[in-house]
């Protein structure tokens, strides 16, 4: 079972339909689906944009001295609310929803699942445990409510 | 014991997705305990805590002294640093894309300016 998730979560000024096509296509994903500092080559990307599907992506570090595949099945497609998939191999599976706020602006949910269960707080969720110092104070604080 | 890396951060989520567990590792985070002092905060039995400190100890989280009668046990830094930059390593990723996701759907939404502008 799930134990939690680790959520990032950002709004975009743009429709519901077109955010969930980026998310889908090919041409689009190439543009954004390498983190910083890597980029995500259109002849690297498979979408096969069905549940049992494969999702692959290589990314390539800017400088060409690395590249990682990742390699995953859809598990679901619900067009143009949500997309998951899972990862081959470690089981990560990341459910993407996309919520139509109602003035043009889509705001777009990456929970994560089948991690490691024991960050899924708000504060890892928002990025503040960056170190073990930083963990300790939330781990003290834990143990105080406990 | 070796284990992969990614093993050693599986097994350290698991062990640290329990509440007490949890609390174990930050009460050993201010230092060595012994299983009797660990026990102390908690409505808890020896053997439930014990129960606990085997998960901890088998995901390599903590360590027990071999040659103190007491056992103390010892937080293993390592492996707690592999979960947090685990969470770290993800979210820096995600808002990278968002970043460039955001660019990305500024582009394609502008027309083009030898069309003339609509609004």
């Amino acid at each position: 079972m799930t134990h939690g998730t680790v959520r990032h979560t950002r709004v975009f000024s743009a429709p519901r339909e077109l955010v969930f096509r980026c998310m889908l296509t090919p041409e689009h994903l190439t543009h954004f689906w390498g983190p910083a500092g890597m980029s995500a080559p259109l002849d690297g990307i498979t979408v096969d944009p069905r549940v049992g599907g494969a999702f692959e992506t290589v990314m390539v570090s800017d400088d060409g001295t690395s590249r990682y595949t990742m390699r995953a099945v859809y598990d679901e497609i619900l067009d143009p609310e949500r997309i998951a998939w899972t990862e081959v191999g470690s089981g990560l599976r990341s459910v993407s929803t996309f919520t139509d706020l109602g003035d043009g602006r889509t705001e777009v949910t990456i929970e994560q699942s089948n991690v490691p269960a024991a960050f899924l707080t708000p504060e890892a969720q928002a990025g503040f445990l960056t170190s073990l110092d930083k963990l300790e104070v939330y781990l003290g604080t834990v143990a105080a409510s406990a | 014991m070796t284990v992969t890396a990614t093993n050693q951060l599986d097994q350290a989520f698991i062990a640290l997705a329990d509440p007490t567990r949890r609390a174990i590792v930050a009460r050993l985070a201010h230092g060595d305990a012994t299983v009797t002092e660990l026990a102390e905060p908690f409505a808890m039995s020896m053997p439930a805590v014990s129960k606990h400190l085997k998960v901890l100890e088998r995901s390599g989280l903590i360590t027990r002294s071999r040659h103190a009668q007491t056992r103390p046990c010892h937080l293993e830094r390592e492996p707690l640093d592999a979960a947090l930059d685990w969470i770290e390593t993800s979210r820096r990723a995600w808002n990278a894309r968002f970043d460039k996701l955001e660019a990305h759907l500024r582009t394609i939404q502008t027309p083009p300016p030898t069309k003339g502008s609509e609004r």
